[in-house]
């Protein structure tokens, strides 16, 4: 606010500059931005408050909380054992390696299919591309859970080839299935994010494509390009933004997601990250303390992506509005 | 109605479809009619809808164990400590049977109770680990269990009468081994009590009394916990059994009984007595927490499982765990007081009925069942993994702790055992909806009348539909 009052008053006219616009800094400090700053630091402590709250936790064994509370001072001194705990207990990496799996062919699948039928959509004129587009879009209405007890039969009585076995230590990637079946297989999941999250993917890029003007696509079909073509190279490299902020929010939701793992697993050493904490929990004594660090620790893959991703992310959120 | 249109449309009769598990017949074509669309949608979603409640029969199995092979086993041990103790028994088992090839999928505990029936239902281990009571018998009358009389018979002779009684389904089959148990009780700090010349009370005009004095020590006579929903039906177990014995619970947990029957009233006008000397905010605390206050000496006694010591345990302090103690919740001077009832919910394993390997694993699975029944076994997984007690009776009593001595003690004295609530009723009725929402509806005013909350705890009931 001060920048913009500074910048359309000039100094020679400041005498005359009303009482109620702000003052340059260094003129002393108004009532008003006392507060201001008093809300936002108080906002700020109100919102990292849970989470330096776990962070002490972690930090803490389970002795020291049980025996003194979790409002008190380190009596046991902090350390990363709980960190430690967690990644050797609860075999992190092995788990991290099958949300990985999930998780990465599902984004890459979803962006795939969903680009293809938003620029189907929105740079063609047939007639029923937007029904097409409806009926994606409605998609997204559908509660998955309406869906599971037939879901999880056709799971059970699809038979899927087993072909060959990717070892890696003890990680075991089947191709296609273990079991002849769909149920219990990665890659049962990987298809079933696809066909939950493609509706929602082709609502958002189409919504970006629609602000690509039809005359890109046109000079590219008199210049002879295939219509493959025109999406491989034209309009996927124009959509960069809108497609890094969708693998951002879909690998994020996939990252997150408990329900189809639940139903449609079986075996505990195929559960994504979100489980290896469950892990961690007896039948009745938790170690909140060591769940703490496993939480922690299990956020840290999609806070790494937002800060990679950032910047696309941004633009994405952004750039459609400017051209509209 | 669809009949005359039928009629005017005759349809070629080779092409129909059978709905599977509905044996309706439906015309397959291609100008199928909207109505012929929502048929088919309809009958197919109540097909998938019947196949989900499964249900098949019983086939007769073989009797023999078998050596070498494999065999599989669906495990909710997961933390490390019993998961260490059960790997270690199941390396024991493999060497004991010819080397029998055992693959253990270890799904945490939440996890394995929420998808047990999508897991029974798939394709499940031939062996699972699962809890006695009605969850036990729910899933041996759905037909996704197999009934084991043939191993029982083998090692019937190394338990007692109530834990037999606790393995049979509604059709008088076996269809569990029960291999560890543990009991509800009164539990306390002997420090605490001998510090303030406590004594431990018998009857309830003691217990009260117990109780103010302690507050006015000061203490917070009863540490009490129900976030989670579930503590406090143990109180409401146990007040039950007290005032209004065995046979009356059981038939109130199965349906049996009504939810207002006066005897229901007559529990929570006593539960009212001591809700006064219960921990401030306990609808907010977790038992855990209710424990630390035990711990901490800031509470006199606590109700609950022998897992408190758990978190006692936990504390890393010798000196704390080995100051406490319980004692059976006393008795209230009702003719019900002799049965010595109390909640000691029982774990056992059971064998799958849908396993894919269990044609060819059925003998390996009946021998893991054995070999689980024997006493050494349970012994050396009790040394790994204490907690619960071994069920066998030729388990080696010299390596239980005094703690776990007496708990095994008192559960051999008493007359009459039930599960725990939730393992004794229905899970619906049983669960947040339920039973727990009723119970914290009245503790949050236990002392007015209750007779609209028992009435609307029947119309709940009566709104379940069959299992």
């Amino acid at each position: 606010m001060s920048a913009i009052a500074s910048g359309t008053a000039p100094s020679d006219r400041a005498a005359l500059r009303p009482a109620h616009l702000p003052r340059r800094a260094g003129k002393g400090i108004r009532p008003g931005r006392v507060i201001l700053h008093a809300f936002l630091i108080a906002m700020t402590a109100l919102w990292v408050f849970p989470l330096f709250w776990a962070v002490y936790s972690s930090l803490r064994p389970i002795s020291d909380t049980v025996k003194n509370g979790y409002v008190s001072w380190p009596a046991g001194g902090l350390s990363l054992d709980n960190y430690r705990t967690f990644w050797t207990e609860a075999d992190l990496p092995y788990f991290y390696a099958n949300t990985l799996v999930i998780v990465v062919p599902s984004v890459i699948l979803i962006l795939l299919l969903a680009s293809m039928v938003a620029f189907a959509c929105t740079q063609f004129s047939w007639r029923f591309n937007v029904t097409v587009l409806m009926i994606f879009t409605a998609g997204n209405l559908l509660p998955p859970q309406v869906i599971i007890v037939p879901l999880y039969h056709i799971y059970l009585s699809t038979p899927i080839p087993s072909f060959t076995e990717l070892d890696v230590g003890r990680f075991a990637f089947p191709f296609f299935s273990d079991n002849n079946l769909l149920y219990d297989q990665y890659i049962g999941i990987m298809l079933i994010h696809v066909v939950f999250q493609t509706g929602f993917a082709t609502f958002v890029l189409s919504n970006y494509m629609k602000t690509i003007s039809k005359e890109i696509t046109e000079s590219a079909i008199m210049d002879g390009a295939h219509v493959l073509r025109i999406w491989w190279n034209i309009v996927l490299p124009l959509c960069r933004p809108a497609l890094a902020a969708m693998a951002t929010l879909l690998f994020t939701f996939i990252y997150n997601d408990f329900f189809w793992a639940l139903i449609l697993l079986k075996t505990g050493d195929k559960r994504p990250i979100t489980s290896a904490l469950n892990n961690l929990q007896g039948e009745f004594f938790s170690n909140n303390n060591l769940i703490a660090a496993g939480a922690l620790l299990a956020a840290v893959p999609p806070i790494l992506i937002y800060i990679f991703l950032q910047k696309q992310f941004i633009a994405g959120l952004t750039l459609g509005s400017t051209k509209g | 109605m669809d009949e005359s249109r039928e009629d005017e449309f005759p349809r070629r009769p080779d092409r129909r479809i059978t709905v599977p598990h509905t044996g309706v017949d439906l015309p397959l074509d291609l100008d199928l009619t909207r109505r012929d669309i929502l048929k088919i949608a309809g009958y197919g979603s109540l097909a998938a809808f019947i196949a989900a409640c499964g249900g098949s029969n019983p086939t007769t199995s073989t009797s023999v164990t078998a050596t070498g092979g494999k065999m599989s086993l669906g495990s909710y041990q997961s933390d490390s400590v019993p998961k260490k103790a059960l790997a270690d028994l199941v390396t024991a088992f493999q060497s004991a049977n010819g080397g029998t090839k055992v693959t253990v999928n270890t799904v945490d505990h939440g996890t394995f109770q929420n998808q047990i029936t999508s897991y029974l239902q798939g394709t499940p281990e031939d062996v699972f680990t699962w809890f006695s009571g009605h969850r036990m018998r729910f899933f041996a009358s759905k037909g996704l269990a197999t009934p084991i009389d043939d191993v029982w018979n083998a090692v019937k002779s190394n338990y007692t009468e109530g834990f037999a009684n606790s393995v049979k389904g509604d059709d008088g089959h076996v269809y569990a081994v029960p291999t560890s148990y543990y009991p509800w009780a009164v539990f306390y700090r002997k420090d605490v009590f001998a510090q303030h010349n406590y004594t431990v009370p018998t009857n309830w005009d003691d217990f009260k009394a117990l109780c103010a004095k302690m507050k006015t020590d000061g203490l917070i006579p009863i540490a009490f916990a129900d976030k989670d929903g579930w503590p406090a039906m143990g109180t409401f177990d146990i007040l039950n059994l007290r005032l209004n014995g065995y046979d009356f619970h059981v038939g109130l947990c199965t349906g049996q009984q009504k939810w207002t029957d006066p005897k229901v009233t007559s529990v929570f006008k006593k539960w009212a007595e001591i809700t006064p000397y219960y921990s401030p905010a306990f609808a907010g605390l977790t038992w855990q927490q209710a424990a630390d206050q035990l711990l901490r000496k800031q509470a006199g006694m606590y109700l609950l499982g022998l897992f408190v010591s758990q978190e006692f345990l936990a504390s890393g302090s010798a000196a704390d765990l080995g100051q406490l103690d319980f004692f059976p919740f006393p008795h209230v001077g009702s003719p019900y007081d002799a049965e010595e009832a109390l909640d000691a919910p029982i774990d056992v394993y059971m064998v799958t009925k849908k396993s894919p390997s269990l044609s060819s694993d059925t003998g390996q699975a009946k021998a893991f069942m054995e070999y689980i029944a024997k006493g050494s076994v349970q012994t050396q997984y009790f040394v790994e993994s204490p907690g619960a007690i071994p069920t066998a009776n030729d388990a080696d009593q010299s390596k239980y702790d005094p703690l776990t001595k007496k708990a095994a003690d008192i559960v051999s004295k008493a007359k009459k055992i039930t599960q725990f609530f939730d393992r004794d009723s229905r899970p619906d009725f049983a669960g947040p909806n339920g039973m727990q929402q009723f119970l914290l509806k009245y503790l949050a005013n236990p002392t007015s009348d209750t007779m609209s909350l028992q009435t609307s705890m029947q119309s709940f009931w009566d709104s379940l539909g069959p299992e």
